[in-house]
């Protein structure tokens, strides 16, 4: 992978987002500023209702700030219209999910290649060869005519990060994708994730709340109560949690 | 009833209203044209001429009833798989299977008893005012003439009935919930509908006998005009085959008008939607078969005896006279008649459409994060609807071609100077109706499930609920 000029692949400057109006104002992010570094795989971490799902729905453009500013890569996204965003997603986002990240209709080959389909093209030859080699690694190749219901969860899951990397986007967003796994399939998919982060230089912005699947990525941030509160290297799970737990007592 | 509930059995209601109000008004009228007939001393023929109109509206309300019935099932068995969790949840705090659908089935019957009553009053109401019309156009004599003939208490009955019977077949799928399915966001399956054999089978008897039956009676109308009777046995057979086994006469249909869309994302997604449910929308697409097969019928029966007759014309001029417009006349009448069957069938079909966009609402969010535009969604619910219209336009036509040819032949067939076999007559303006209606219906259809998709946010796939 060559080295980018830009070493930040996605930031947000002062990020506030409030649900609710009047009294009932839920403040879910409060003046987040950070930045995801290209070619890493980066977790955000927090208890439930931190503010890190509202903020990962921010950065990929499915949902818009109350206040602040969102870059991906050099594009400023806060003020781009619904169809910008929709190409944005579709040209330079990926995602996987914790469930139902397939569509049940389209076979293993054709969830794959959805995003280049949805933008009216086949994949190149370059394209193919690559995603080839995904399908391979991934161990996909006997699933490719079937559908998704007939996979389990972790072959689904692995489909899903299939198609995710196949268009090679800036950043690849995953919301707890080993919630709905056993612990075994869960840490293979974290293994993948780090190997597309490592091998591949794939950027990948991982949500969760479990220390495990953290102990899995380069970098943490920690959130609570909608701010930034800590952003540390590569840690063990039980470093990840003695400080999840000290952050319980503080507050 | 909760509140719910009631939005979900509004189309079911409307369905059951118009066919009840349909039936009454209609057997009103010929109750009031036998009336003012009785009074009419040139007819002479007296009672035989109110009991004739009764038999053939009674025929008419069948048909309406018949596909009224069709598409209640159907919309029940939707909302069925809509409540699957809610059901499941009920079965794992104890509550039995059988005691679910019983519910079902008082939703259905209460469903009936509302739309037969507004359907009664409704027809009553058109009752009243057709007749006034009628006399204020000098049309019919002033008489007093009776609002609502005690015969209405039939179609409003039977609409009771049937509408209890629909909710009872198409609340099945409640039998085939387990309680487990109310734990665990498990993967919404393409549930492969269970194949029925037995009665895939007797439809292909029924279609096989009831053609057979069909091209004799064409041969025999060669000789004789009582052809006609095979061939009426013989269509009302295969057409019931052919009802019978929509689960196989539809999909290909559908497959096959889904690749006209081309491989785009949106129509490729659409040609598998189509055919999630492959039972649900051969039902809702035979709804529609029906009423256009019948139209088609009638139209292009016609036409080919007009076809006939202008052979039979140049050998015999006298014999034919004057009976082009009364033809015309017939078959605006019959279409009309008709068209209340369709437009039960299109409400079915824009119920279904929208149930299913309801559905899948963490699919459609899924898509809008993956990339799809609001346009995108937008088409691949517009070509969904369009395969629905265009599959049950195409079988419609062919088969109502068909039958309506041979119809005229066996009928007409031995007339003096007939010549023998014709091709079909083509009722060109009735196709051209027939077409803009079906597009109509297309884009209406797809209105207000587009609307309500592209409102689907993209974090609703996000959600684990």
């Amino acid at each position: 992978m060559t080295t980018p000029a830009n070493p930040v692949v996605a930031r947000v400057d002062g990020l506030g987002k409030a649900f609710g109006t009047g009294g009932n104002t839920v403040t879910a992010l409060d003046a987040v500023t950070l930045g995801i570094r290209r070619g890493q795989f980066t977790a955000i971490m927090g208890p439930s209702g931190s503010g890190k799902s509202t903020l990962m729905h921010i950065m990929a453009g499915l949902d818009s700030p109350t206040s602040g500013r969102v870059w991906l890569g050099d594009t400023e996204i806060t003020r781009l219209s619904d169809t910008d965003l929709t190409l944005l997603r579709r040209r330079r986002v990926g995602f996987v999910f914790q469930a139902f990240n397939l569509v049940p209709t389209l076979d293993i080959a054709g969830n794959i290649v959805l995003p280049f389909e949805l933008d009216g093209r086949r994949p190149s030859a370059d394209e193919q060869a690559w995603i080839d080699g995904l399908i391979d690694s991934l161990g996909l190749r006997e699933r490719l005519r079937h559908r998704p219901h007939q996979l389990s969860g972790g072959q689904q899951q692995r489909v899903a990060i299939a198609r995710a990397l196949a268009p090679r986007p800036d950043l690849v967003f995953a919301d707890e994708p080993t919630g709905n796994l056993d612990s075994r399939t869960g840490r293979e998919v974290l293994a993948l994730l780090a190997t597309a982060a490592r091998g591949y230089g794939q950027s990948i912005a991982m949500v969760t709340h479990d220390p495990v699947a953290a102990s899995y990525a380069d970098r943490i941030l920690f959130l609570a109560d909608g701010r930034l509160v800590e952003d540390r290297t590569r840690s063990s799970a039980e470093e990840i949690s003695s400080f999840m737990l000290a952050m319980e007592r503080a507050a | 009833m909760s509140r719910l509930s009631v939005r979900d059995h509004l189309p079911s209601v409307l369905v059951a209203t118009i066919s009840s109000a349909f039936g009454v008004a209609l057997l009103g009228v010929t109750g009031v044209i036998g009336t003012a007939a009785e009074e009419d001393d040139a007819t002479g023929s007296s009672g035989t001429v109110g009991l004739m109109l009764q038999i053939v509206a009674a025929v008419f309300i069948v048909i309406a009833m018949y596909v009224a019935a069709i598409v209640t099932a159907n919309t029940f068995a939707t909302i069925i798989a809509g409540r699957t969790r809610t059901i499941a949840l009920l079965r794992l705090l104890g509550s039995s299977a059988s005691a679910q659908r019983r519910a079902v089935a008082r939703e259905g019957l209460l469903v009936g008893l509302a739309g037969a009553a507004l359907g009664l009053l409704l027809g009553a109401g058109a009752t009243f005012l057709l007749t006034r019309i009628g006399i204020a156009l000098g049309a019919l004599p002033d008489l007093a003439y009776p609002l609502v003939d005690a015969s209405a208490g039939l179609p409003v009955a039977a609409v009771v009935l049937t509408t209890w019977l629909a909710s009872w077949v198409g609340s099945r799928r409640v039998l085939t919930v387990t309680p487990l399915q109310a734990l665990g966001s498990a993967q919404e399956r393409s549930a492969a509908d269970a194949a029925r054999p037995a009665r895939t089978v007797t439809g292909l008897v029924l279609v096989i006998v009831g053609l057979a039956l069909v091209g004799f009676g064409v041969l025999v109308g060669l000789v004789t005009p009582f052809g006609v009777f095979l061939g009426l046995i013989g269509g009302v057979l295969s057409f019931t085959g052919l009802v019978a086994g929509s689960t196989w006469l539809m999909p290909p249909a559908l497959r096959l008008v889904g690749r006209l869309f081309g491989q785009g994302a949106a129509a490729r997604l659409a040609a598998e939607n189509a055919l999630r449910y492959p039972e649900r929308s051969s039902r809702t697409a035979i709804g529609l078969v029906i009423g256009i097969t019948l139209i088609t019928m009638f139209g292009v029966g016609i036409a080919t005896f007009e076809r006939i007759m202008r052979e039979a014309m140049a050998a015999e001029p006298r014999l034919y006279e004057g009976t082009q417009q009364m033809l015309t006349a017939t078959v605006v009448v019959l279409s009309v008649l008709l068209g209340f069957s369709a437009l039960i069938a299109a409400i079915g079909m824009v119920n279904n459409l929208s149930l299913s966009v309801l559905q899948r609402t963490r699919e459609l969010g899924l898509l809008r994060a993956l990339g799809f535009t609001g346009a995108q969604i937008r088409r691949m619910i517009l070509v969904e609807s369009a395969q629905l219209t265009l599959a049950a336009l195409l079988v419609g036509v062919a088969l109502g071609a068909f039958y309506g040819w041979a119809g005229a032949q066996s009928l007409f067939g031995a007339f003096d100077g007939s010549p023998g076999v014709v091709l079909p007559g083509v009722p060109w303006t009735l196709l051209g109706v027939l077409a803009i209606a079906s597009g109509a219906l297309t884009w209406i259809a797809s209105l207000a499930p587009s609307r309500r998709a592209t409102r689907v946010s993209p974090v609703a796939a996000l959600a684990v609920d």
